[in-house]
Formats: structure tokens, sequence, C-alpha cells
């Protein structure tokens, strides 16, 4: 067992705790320990509640000596995006609009990771109402990248992202509309999933945009994202959206080997424009796919730009349907980025929204026979590592859309197909800033993802590099 | 537009806002305008389930037991 808790997986917490080699309040004061160490220079927490996590630590360590084990998490501190809605809670949402709003229900995500016995850290930061991909916040300033911290995060999870990658806590939840997962976990080094639309519930999470938006998890392995992942996907009542079909064991998947898979590489695109560093990880990550068993195999993919085009229409209509009462009302309460992206959706005509909504059938019909010969298909979540918080920090001035459609250039088509994706650390620049890769799949294969990076992070050992604390 | 909606934007913001979804609408021009007339909005969600249980490849829901 590691000698600072905090550095362990979840999956190996959760065990640890399960068996009584270490205590839930070990664990959490590890975590809060780590956080009142770098807090300061991450800015990756909206709150911290230390006392109320200790207590439930003290109190979940005493249910275990008399034999109750609430579940899988029993007694695991965690801390999550701060756009889920907990009973009682304030949820800022990143913004100035929500600084004192207190939910009165909980999210189902959330409240089934509580019911599998998970203990509340504290929240943590975003994007304003998680709109923006690089981790600033006009209101509560950038999260900064613990592999550099001039560096930024990515958004619009930027918190789960560098709190994650800190070992602040064991995983978080994040959430993806445009990339707001992948984003974060490829500039900081961890893992994250983006699920299916309708994989998981959204009763409770702040929405962005109904037909794109996902709740995902980020943690340091695929294993881990499989224990979670198993524990919140499924119907729910509170969300008429949420898939009803049979899961299968995440976990199981995750323990699978690659040999016999198939894993397409896209022609171009994806392969595109990058920066060599990125370009040579990619290469390298295809060699490690190969060796691991994995057939390698060229994948032409229907024209990428159409379907980021599309979402554009989609995610920039629907924010701003959801934002218009306080555009109305509270348009100075907004920061000046997001005020301006939710001003593009007013131009948009509904025909265009409607077409682009009508398109989206033909368009994941037209992917899914282009890549009926393979698994899965990897691609970069970013044609670049981190940029500097100040080269990116572009406000609503005339290049601020364009830099965002950089960034999120390799993501937002996933969203648009409504696709799972899974990003994994897939190596280090020379200046040392982490590089992701994701693994895109079929709607509802997430377990072939799991499966695919699990793998990989048995063969390699970028999940396990810590930033330090220098 | 913006007028219309309720949501009154400056010249200089209007301006902005063109130069923003520009490409997005260029970028959608291929299509815009050519889908067929019977395709209905709600493919997408039939496509993507059929896909989840059809798909003939080593999926991941042939891994393990279900867990429903």
């Amino acid at each position: 067992m590691s000698a600072e808790p905090a550095l362990m997986s979840l999956t190996a917490v959760a065990q640890a705790i399960a068996q009584k080699r270490l205590s839930s309040r070990e664990a959490t004061q590890s975590c809060l320990d780590r956080i009142a160490q770098w807090q300061p220079r991450l800015n990756a927490f909206m709150a911290i509640d230390a006392d109320e996590a200790l207590e439930a630590a003290d109190a979940a360590d005493a249910a275990l000596a008399k034999g109750g084990h609430r579940g899988a998490l029993h007694g695991v501190p965690l801390a999550h995006k701060d756009m889920y809605y907990e009973a009682g809670k304030v949820v800022t949402c990143g913004s100035r609009i929500r600084r004192d709003f207190v939910a009165t229900t909980t999210s189902t995500a959330l409240r089934r990771l509580k019911d599998a016995g998970t203990i509340r850290l504290g929240t943590l930061q975003l994007a304003e109402f998680a709109y923006g991909p690089t981790g600033h916040n006009a209101h509560y300033g950038p999260v900064h990248n613990p592999w550099g911290l001039d560096r930024i995060t990515g958004g619009s999870s930027s918190g789960s992202g560098a709190a994650v990658a800190a070992r602040l806590t064991f995983a978080a939840l994040g959430s993806d509309t445009g990339g707001s997962i992948r984003m974060p976990a490829h500039f900081c080094g961890v893992t994250g999933l983006k699920t299916t639309v309708g994989r998981i519930s959204r009763a409770g999470a702040m929405p962005l945009s109904q037909s794109l938006d996902t709740v995902g998890p980020l943690a340091r392995t695929a294993a881990d994202c499989a224990l979670l992942l198993g524990l919140m996907a499924g119907a729910d009542p509170e969300d008429p959206t949420a898939a009803t079909g049979p899961l299968p064991d995440y976990i199981a998947a995750a323990q699978q080997p690659l040999k016999g898979l198939t894993i397409g590489l896209p022609a171009a695109f994806y392969v595109d424009d990058l920066d060599p560093e990125v370009a040579r990880i990619l290469e390298e990550t295809v060699a490690v796919l190969r060796r691991e068993g994995a057939d390698i195999i060229g994948v032409e993919l229907p024209d990428q730009r159409q379907l980021t085009a599309a979402c554009q229409l989609v995610l920039a209509v629907e924010a701003t349907a959801f934002h218009k009462r306080w555009m109305i009302e509270r348009p100075q309460d907004y920061g000046p980025q997001v005020l301006m992206r939710l001003q593009n959706g007013l131009a948009i005509p509904a025909v265009s929204y409607l077409e682009a909504m009508r398109w989206r059938g033909p368009a994941l019909a037209a992917h899914l026979a282009a890549v009926a010969g393979v698994d899965a298909v990897i691609a970069p979540v970013a044609p670049v590592a981190a940029p500097t918080i100040a080269e990116s920090d572009v406000g609503n001035g005339p290049d601020a859309e364009s830099v965002i459609q950089r960034l999120t250039r390799f993501t937002r088509p996933i969203n648009y197909l409504g696709l799972p994706s899974l990003a994994i650390p897939a190596g280090f620049t020379a200046g040392g800033l982490p590089v992701g890769m994701q693994l895109i799949g079929r709607p509802f294969d997430e377990a072939m993802l799991l499966r695919i990076g699990a793998a990989f992070q048995r063969a390699a050992d970028f999940h396990d590099r810590v930033p330090e604390f220098g | 537009m913006a007028d219309v909606a309720g949501v009154p934007v400056s010249a200089d913001e209007a301006a902005r806002i063109v130069n923003s979804i520009g490409p997005a609408f260029e970028g959608f021009a291929p299509i815009a305008g050519t889908l067929p007339f019977d395709l209905e909005p709600a493919s997408f969600v039939q496509i993507a389930a059929n896909s989840a249980k059809n798909t003939g490849r080593n999926t991941g829901k042939n891994i393990g037991k279900a867990a429903t």
C-alpha cells in the first residue's frame, strides 16, 4: 500500500477500505492534506468541506467496524464538478448568477455514487455554466495545470482534471457536451470517459445542450472509470432520455486482452496539422496497441468538418435557449466570453438548427458504415499539448471563437454523433506536458473502450505519473 | 434576429456574432437544403439503439455477465 493513500487508484483505495487495511479517515485526511498543499496553486476546488468529510469518514469507519459495508465505494472521498445538484448544497455552476443557488434535489449520478458509499470532499471548479474549453473562469479565476502552473487545464471540467491529476481526489464527475471531459483529461494527463448520450442519467445535472450533454468520470485509470460507470449507468425514471437496456459488466470488460481486436486509425482530419510531439505520441500509442495484439488499420471517415459545424449549430442554439431569460434579466452577471457565445445562438435560424438535428441520423449511419470493420477508432484529443493560460485568454475578442474551435476540433464531431470516447494519457512532450489519445466507439459500447484503455494502461505507465509539487 | 428574440445587441456585437458563427454555416453548407423530405428527426436515436443491439464485432456488450 502506498505510504500516501491519496496516491492510490480509486479501485485500490476502495478495496483497502473494504478490507480494513486503510480507514476512510486516513484516505480522506490524505486527500485533504494534498488539497491544502495544492489548492493555492491550482484553484481546482470551488468549495472544500473538510470537517464534513472527516465526520463522514469517521461514520463510514464506524459502520464498517460493525459490519456495515454500504457499497463498492464505501468511505471513499470524492469531489465533483460543481454542476451536479445535491439537495441542500450550494451549486454555483461556475457562475455569478448561481453563486448562492441551493439545490433542492440530488442528481441521479451523484446519488448513485453516494449510495455506493462515497464521501463528499467539496466541489470542483469549472468553466462558467460549463461553456468553455480552456479552464478560464471570469468569476472564479483560471484553474492551473499541475504539470505546468502557467498552462491551461482544458475545460469545461477544469477542476476535475486538475484535482485528479494532482491526486486531490480519487476521481471526479465531469460532463462532456463539446469535449469537456476529454480536453481536461488530455491536458492534465488523466483518464476521462465521455459516455454515449443516454448512457448515464442527466437528471439533476446542470443542462447546457439537451441533445449533446453527457455525464462521465475523470479518474486515474480506465479500470476506475469502469467501476464508476457501472455504478452510475442505467435507466432512471427521473430522466426519460436515459437508456433502458441491460448493462455489461464494465469491470470484467476492462480485464480483457487486446488480442483479436481491430482499431481504426483515421486517414485524415485527426492526423492533419498535429503538433509534432502529438504526432509522435500517436505513433507510439499505435505501436503499443499493435505490440499488445491489436490490429491497426486505416479508416476513411466522413467529412468531420461538417460534423463540427453541425455540432456548433446545435450547441449554440440549445445553450442560448436555456439561458435566454438570464440573458434578458442579468446580462451583466455573465463573463464576457460566455455572454458572447450565448449571443451567437441568437443569430442561428430555427431552420438551420432543425436541419442540423435532422442530419444527425444519416451522419451517424455514415460513420457506423465507415467503421464497420473496426472495434474502435483512435485519434488525438487535441492537436496540441496544453497552451499557456496567457495565450489562450482571449475573452470575447475577435479571435475567441477561432481559439475555441481549434482546441475542440477533434472532440466536437464525437459529441454531434453522440458516441462514447475514452481519453487516456498516452505520453509526454519533451517539456513535460501530458498528451492524451481518445478511443472512439460505437453507441453504448463503452465496454470496448474500457477494455482497450485498460489493456493499454497495463502496457504503459503514463497514467501512473504524478506531477511534483515543486 | 437578436431584437426579435428580445435580447438586443450592439452593432459591434452583431458584427462579432457574424464572424463567430460564419464558419459554422460555411461548414454545414454542403448539407443545408439537401436533406430528404421524409427524413425523420428521431432517426438518430433509432440508429444508435439499433447499433447497440446489432453490432457484429467484439462488442463490450458481449463481455462479462449482464448486470441489468
